[in-house]
């Protein structure tokens, strides 16, 4: 019997998820990592991500991180659920272990405190660190998770596009908590995060493909934004802009503040991008005195605005349609992993029906792709491009699907 | 020439200018037309799309609240179907698990029971709070013990929709418990420590409705009315602990009395036994002597003398009867007796009694019978013993039947034994005393019973005999009407 010695050399991506719904943390992490170092079969893990649900967010589960993982960076944020393969997680611990072949390289970094410069300098500052050793070679796109209650997050991608090209795609996830609006958590290596964005830059021989879609169709005349000052609209068709809400629910502007989330979540905001030839959503968060209405994400001035409407069902249509794009792009590669990041607002609006969503991306990309995801307070990516190679937005109530493969 | 073709030139065009301008001017007046009707349908378009909106939203509405009945109902069926069930007061808080819980909408909860050791509310689950923010919440309620204890004595129900005017105001329910949304529901059992029920959650989306409360209240009372049957089971599984020790001690004083008086019984036993051995010696030589006396070998005995030497030797016969009967009742009574088994032929055996008892049945003209069973002929029994049992049955029942009378013996195969009846048709026996009659000593108090004398030692010997052939032996009988004594032998 003749022996051959193999060596095995990592040329493609490999990663291996793990899921846990202990409530004791301990044991929560120690067997989702245990279940994806399994999976990944004895390859190292060159970086890991992390989500959690609210319960979570404690340094003792960074430090178990730690002790199981040695130097692997972390990277990662806190949500209202998980989104695995088999249900929705309310309460507990997922971690995908990626592995990157010889070719493939990542670079992830951090920025802290985001109130204390800007949400544009904070982008500045993460893209400036993500691109550190990585000029001169391929990169493909970066993950950005980022606190999901600071104002402005738009500017936050402005920042990154600034640094790192105004048509490299960034897709982001807002971090969540249980709905609560009150802390969003951050992870990144040891650290648990708020006021945060930290990111990973992924380059080399990859290949991958996205989709986002919201499913909201637009109801009634075309309006102008004569005045407005980035995540603040004051005039709507020369009116105060609440006004708008006020004729179409025939609601005065107490009723409206009262019910407000649950508008915000029915009816958004839709902004025309004429370039794209799509309407980008954008939840109301507050109506001020004067009848100006805060956004989540900016609403640039003098563009044009309609009130959208939706259903489950087209929320439903938008998830197959987001997969579809994502398939699409990916030219024929096998997805190594999907990534999924989904609106908070959706999960609202679904309800029990909210798990559908799940059969639908597995009906898309087959049963037996790793499937992660979170639910966020904002979504980022670019979209379809037209005038703009790539543009990045901030975009709220939508689905945003990353699907990752090997090169060709 | 040229000038007029000029003019006439110049004029022509003129003419079309304003022909082109008119037709243009018609063509804006028509495109002004439609844009004023375009106009005019997109304002329309848009009344309508109002109009959808608004509708969209109630339906919106009512389907959420909808859904929201429809899935609190159904989680209240399961925790009610959990709670209802479980039998044991802590257990009825462990069944309401956090799942039901956001089912319902809320992911905090509370249930606090008042303690009257400690007076104050004790925390009987939780779920969804930390430990620090625990301890926090136990604090307030030490501390504003008097609104809770107030709000559970007048079983109010407090909410983030409506809140009782003198109970803690909402901002501070919410700040007390971390909670945007609230409901919190009085447990009222009917006996023992009240609480409250508390859920709440953090979510700002949420909003408390009516039909919140309605479901919590419900939920609440169902605890109250699980706590109720946790509490009567609970006591009534302590009054059968207490019950139990109590017949077991019973059954432990009836064991020691019951070995005293087997103890006594096999001291009397011994003692008749050993008084029986005692008297036979000398009775034996009474009944010698006077055996001899009687015969005249000693000389001459008047009259008198006897006369009486004779119920000497009669009195001393029963004596003997007596003495023996006793003797074979202590020795059955204590195991010494052996029962020699053997298949005997039941006719011969009534045979054998016919004959014994022939010349008395004539002497009364009592007709005798008996009748056995197919395949029923045999018995397996010791001879000596069981002739014994039928010699006294169908002497008593010779006794106690007036001239002219029947006694029959009839037999009969059961499944596993024989039964004999001996009927007779005597004077009967009472009810009351158709179980002592088999007690030692025992007499029925009748006229016969006053004339001829007896031991009263001869049933309960014929009880011991068939006792130890794991037989049984009872009698009927009515007064006036005769008795039959029934008496069953294994076959095996």
């Amino acid at each position: 019997m003749t022996l051959v010695a193999l060596h095995y050399i990592l040329t493609t991506m490999k990663v291996s998820l793990g899921f846990n719904e202990s409530k004791d943390y301990v044991q929560a992490v120690n067997e989702a990592v245990g279940e994806a170092t399994i999976g990944l079969q004895n390859n190292l893990p060159s970086f890991a991500i992390i989500f959690t649900t609210i319960e979570f967010a404690h340094p003792m589960v960074l430090k178990i991180l730690n002790n199981l993982l040695g130097d692997t960076p972390i990277v990662g944020c806190s949500s209202l659920g998980i989104i695995s393969g088999k249900k929705i997680i309310r309460h507990g611990f997922a971690i995908a272990l990626v592995s990157l072949g010889q070719q493939t390289f990542f670079n992830a970094s951090c920025v802290k405190e985001i109130s204390k410069r800007t949400p544009l300098k904070t982008g500045e500052e993460l893209g400036e660190k993500l691109l550190y050793g990585c000029r001169d070679v391929r990169r493909n796109f970066s993950l950005i998770f980022s606190d999901g209650l600071i104002a402005n997050p738009g500017q936050l991608f402005n920042g990154l596009e600034d640094k790192m090209g105004k048509s490299f795609p960034l897709i982001g996830a807002a971090a969540s908590d249980n709905l609560a609006f009150s802390k969003t958590f951050q992870y990144f290596n040891k650290d648990v995060l708020t006021d945060a964005c930290c990111g990973i830059l992924w380059g080399g021989k990859l290949n991958f493909g996205w989709g986002i879609e919201h499913g909201w169709k637009p109801l009634g005349k075309e309006r102008l934004v004569n005045k407005a000052n980035k995540n603040v609209i004051q005039e709507i068709n020369g009116q105060p802009a609440i006004k708008l809400y006020e004729e179409y629910l025939d609601k005065n502007s107490l009723e409206l503040s009262k019910d407000l989330k649950r508008i915000s979540i029915f009816y958004p905001l839709g902004v025309y991008l004429p370039g794209e030839n799509k309407y980008l959503l954008r939840n109301i968060t507050a109506i001020k005195d004067d009848g100006a209405l805060i956004t989540q994400g900016d609403v640039p001035e003098g563009s044009n605005v309609r009130l959208m409407i939706g259903t489950k069902e087209s929320c439903l249509t938008a998830t197959k349609k987001s997969c579809e794009d994502a398939q699409k792009r990916l030219f024929g590669v096998k997805p190594e992993l999907i990534m999924v990041f989904n609106s908070a607002s959706r999960f609202t609006l679904l309800n029990k029906q909210a798990a559908q969503e799940i059969e639908i991306i597995q009906q898309v990309f087959g049963p037996h792709v790793p499937l992660i995801g979170i639910y966020t307070f904002g979504e980022a990516a670019p979209l379809e491009s037209i005038n703009y190679l790539g543009k990045t937005y901030f975009h709220n109530q939508s689905i945003c699907v990353l699907a990752i493969g090997a090169d060709k | 020439m040229i000038p007029n073709f000029l003019m006439f030139c110049a004029m022509l065009s003129i003419v079309f200018l304003v022909i082109a301008l008119f037709s243009k001017m018609q063509l804006l007046k028509e495109a002004q037309g439609k844009i004023i009707r375009l106009d005019r349908s997109l304002e329309e378009m848009d009344e309508q799309g109002k109009l959808i909106m608004r509708t969209d939203m109630e339906l919106n509405k009512t389907q959420e609240a909808l859904d929201k009945k429809i899935s609190g109902l159904n989680t209240l069926q399961k925790l009610s179907h959990s709670i209802g069930t479980t039998l044991e007061e802590n257990q009825i808080f462990k069944t309401i698990a956090a799942e039901y819980l956001e089912e319902l909408g809320f992911e905090r909860c509370l249930a606090c029971l008042w303690d009257e050791l400690t007076k104050q509310f004790q925390i009987h689950l939780n779920i969804g709070y930390t430990d620090p923010e625990l301890a926090k919440i136990k604090t307030t309620l030490q501390e504003d013990k008097k609104y809770y204890f107030s709000l559970v004595h007048n079983g109010l129900t407090s909410s983030s929709l409506f809140n009782p005017p003198d109970f803690l105001s909402k901002e501070k329910i919410k700040l007390y418990f971390a909670a945007n949304s609230f409901i919190i529901s009085c447990v009222l059992p009917k006996e023992g420590s009240r609480g409250f029920f508390f859920v709440g959650t953090q979510n700002m989306e949420t909003r408390i409705t009516e039909g919140d409360c309605e479901l919590v209240t419900i939920l609440a009372n169902q605890i109250g009315q699980a706590l109720d049957n946790a509490r009567l089971f609970e006591k009534a599984w302590k009054s059968q602990q207490e019950l139990e020790v109590k017949v077991e001690e019973r059954t432990r004083q009836l064991s020691q009395a019951f070995e005293e008086v087997k103890k006594l019984d096999k001291r009397k036993s011994d003692f008749i036994s050993s008084v029986s051995h005692e008297l036979r010696t000398p009775l034996t030589s009474i009944k010698g002597y006077a055996s001899i006396l009687l015969t005249g070998k000693l000389g001459n005995i008047p009259e008198e003398a006897l006369e009486r030497l004779k119920k000497i030797n009669r009195h001393s016969d029963e004596l003997v009867h007596m003495v023996n009967d006793l003797l074979d009742i202590s020795r059955i009574e204590s195991g010494k007796v052996i029962m020699k088994f053997e298949t005997l032929s039941l006719k011969e055996i009534m045979e054998k009694i016919n004959d014994l008892f022939a010349e008395q049945f004539r002497a009364k003209n009592i007709t005798f019978s008996y009748q056995l069973a197919e395949h029923c002929d045999t018995l397996s029994a010791d001879r000596s013993q069981i002739e014994r049992v039928f010699i006294n049955l169908i002497g008593n029942a010779f006794k106690f039947t007036p001239e002219n009378g029947k006694i029959s013996v009839n037999v009969k195969c059961l499944d596993k034994n024989i039964q004999i009846d001996v009927t007779d048709t005597g004077f009967g026996i009472p009810e009351d005393a158709q179980e002592a009659i088999f007690e030692e000593f025992y007499r029925v108090e009748n006229p016969i019973n006053q004339e001829v004398k007896g031991t009263g030692l001869g049933l309960t010997l014929v009880k011991h005999i068939i006792e130890g052939h794991h037989g049984k032996i009872w009698v009927k009988s009515k007064i006036g009407q005769g008795s039959t004594f029934s008496f069953t032998i294994p076959t095996n």
